[in-house]
């Protein structure tokens, strides 16, 4: 079933895959470039009728790696689509100007990590208090208890 | 003003509180008011507003989300009130003591808008009923 | 003067809050054996109203600070008044005046009315939907219940309390006969949704609406409120031996502990209903059942 569908997307998106691999017999691993990875997974999620599990980030040593669950249930298949986003360069096109879905796991990507989506409709805090101080992103590696002091909090922003 | 003194220790009236809380220490007070270790007998009942109450039963570790509204809260509260710090998590913030959002122990959030503030620590994740019950009878004998 | 020494001190204030304190006490030990709990001790209504006057009163801002603490004060010299009334009439003291059925009962809806008052001025959201309920409360039970009044007090001719005694003692008491028996399950009815008690106690739902319209009250103006709640328990079953019996002391206070029980069962045994359940039950069931306890009462069944 996996060899079909792995056939099927090589056809389909060829050039922008940088490489595709198979660990078990219901999962695909593919990485793109972060340029082109909004462009694959809209494909995948209208196109190819897959469904969103989630969206993750970790803090490599080299920048944030980005992955997009995807799945498809009459197939049987998880479909992951890797990009790794360089420190230097921290944005990414929003998925979530056009398909609903995407628009709450990109916000909370953006106050947890950092990472900048370009053209999101409506980027506000999802899970921080509002007072938290701009700028420190709690889910990097770098970052420490100590950072944020007592101080540092704003309730005037929380409205209360 | 003695025997109205002595009437504030008979009749409770507790108002509960949940901040930021994994929810354990709220189903524990709930078990209070149940046939085995009913606590009505002492007069305490729960009540559904922070003006009627004479003890803040705060559960969770305090959060930044849950902070303004704590402190408001207590200022709501006719005085004389005590405040119970119910489990590790209002003893000492418990195992979320590094976590990002966790702003701090209550006595520390307390202490910036009373420093006089009696506080009542009943430690346990959840503590047992029995703790419970000794811990709110030492309170009233400390009024 | 004598009648300052009824009002203050018996029948009047002091005798019916120690014992409407004490049915208070009742009603919550009874509940708590019922649940298979110990109860609290006998002095906790005495407690709760001695701690109330200890703590301190807070005004909120948009209220109107003198208005806010002088309508529950109120309410309790009115339901004092009425209370004095109907005991002095009961245990023979003196004698009442004509008419002196209608006035007592309207003096029992004051309360509810400063309630009213108490709560749309506190500026607080929960305790306006607490006032909207009140409102309506209060006017969907006041009309079975004069129907029943009115029953009662052309039977005997006359509506002074003391007429309506007499001629009980005479022609045999109101609950002998068949349109006694359905006005007093009638009466039992608005008696609970008078006292704010389960199943009608939409106005201070607690865990519903955060105590409603009670929200905004504290220390001694909650005492107010908390012992004309008191006093109205010992009242209103007076009342209803009043109407229905007409009885003297000693057969009075086995009817007394009677009609407190019925009150403990039925707040223990059901769920608090909703307001349009609620208008519906006294406009519709109530109503009708009062016309026909009625219609027998002049066919003499």
């Amino acid at each position: 079933m996996s060899k079909e569908v792995m056939k099927d997307l090589k056809k389909k998106l060829g050039k922008k895959i940088i490489d595709m691999v198979q660990p078990r017999s219901n999962r695909i691993y593919i990485r793109v470039e972060p340029e082109k990875a909004p462009g694959v997974v809209e494909y995948l999620f209208s196109k190819y009728k897959c469904k969103l599990c989630t969206a993750t980030g970790i803090d490599m040593r080299e920048g944030i790696e980005m992955i997009y669950h995807l799945a498809r249930e009459d197939k049987n298949i998880l479909i992951n689509v890797k990009t790794l986003i360089p420190y230097s360069k921290l944005e990414m096109d929003s998925i979530g100007k056009k398909i609903p879905a995407f628009r709450w796991i990109e916000r909370e990507i953006n106050e947890m990590l950092g990472v900048e989506f370009k053209g999101h409709p409506d980027m506000r805090r999802l899970l921080l208090a509002d007072s938290f101080p701009k700028g420190k992103y709690p889910l990097r590696k770098d970052f420490k208890h100590s950072d944020v002091t007592d101080e540092d909090y704003d309730y005037e922003r929380s409205g209360i | 003003m003695d025997i109205l003194k002595k009437s504030f220790k008979k009749s409770i009236w507790v108002f509960h509180l949940s901040t930021a809380a994994c929810n354990n220490c709220d189903i524990e007070v709930l078990e209070l008011l149940t046939p085995k270790y009913d606590v009505e007998r002492f007069g305490i009942k729960l009540v559904g507003s922070p003006r009627h109450a004479d003890a803040l039963l705060v559960c969770g570790s305090v959060n930044a989300h849950a902070k303004p509204r704590l402190l408001e809260v207590y200022r709501q509260t006719s005085k004389p009130c005590l405040v119970v710090a119910f489990g590790s998590c209002g003893c000492s913030s418990g195992i979320f003591r590094d976590s990002y959002s966790i702003v701090g122990p209550l006595d520390k959030v307390l202490k910036e808008v009373d420093p006089d503030a009696k506080i009542v620590y009943i430690p346990g994740c959840p503590p047992k009923p029995e703790a419970m019950i000794e811990g709110i009878v030492m309170g009233l004998g400390a009024i | 003067m004598s009648w300052l020494v009824y009002y203050l001190v018996f029948p009047g204030f002091i005798f019916s809050s120690v014992v409407g304190l004490l049915t208070v006490w009742l009603d919550r030990k009874v509940s708590a054996r019922v649940q298979w709990r110990y109860g609290p001790p006998w002095y906790q209504g005495f407690a709760d109203i001695g701690k109330l006057l200890y703590k301190e009163v807070i005004i909120p801002r948009e209220a109107f600070g003198s208005g806010f603490i002088a309508a529950p004060l109120f309410g309790l010299a009115a339901v004092t008044l009425g209370v004095t009334i109907i005991c002095v009439s009961f245990f023979g003291l003196s004698k009442g005046f004509i008419g002196d059925i209608i006035v007592v009962w309207y003096l029992f809806a004051i309360p509810a009315i400063a309630l009213i008052y108490v709560g749309s001025t506190s500026g607080n959201p929960l305790s306006s939907v607490g006032v909207s309920r009140e409102i309506k409360l209060l006017l969907s039970y006041d009309l079975p219940m004069i129907i029943i009044i009115v029953i009662m007090a052309s039977k005997a001719g006359t509506f002074s309390i003391q007429g309506i005694m007499n001629w009980q003692r005479t022609n045999g008491s109101n609950i002998s006969n068949w349109y006694g028996i359905i006005g007093f399950l009638v009466a039992i009815f608005c008696i609970q949704a008078k006292l704010g008690r389960v199943p009608f106690d939409l106005p201070e739902a607690e865990t519903e609406l955060g105590s409603g319209i009670l929200m905004e009250l504290s220390g001694g103006v909650l005492a107010a409120y908390e012992l004309s709640k008191a006093i109205m328990l010992f009242g209103l079953p007076m009342f209803l031996i009043i109407l229905f019996w007409g009885k003297g002391i000693i057969g009075g206070i086995l009817i007394y502990l009677l009609i407190v029980v019925l009150l403990i069962l039925i707040k223990n045994t059901n769920p608090r209903v909703r307001i349009d359940h609620a208008m519906k039950y006294f406009w519709g069931w109530m109503s009708g059942a009062a016309i026909l306890a009625g219609i027998l009462a002049y066919f003499g069944v």
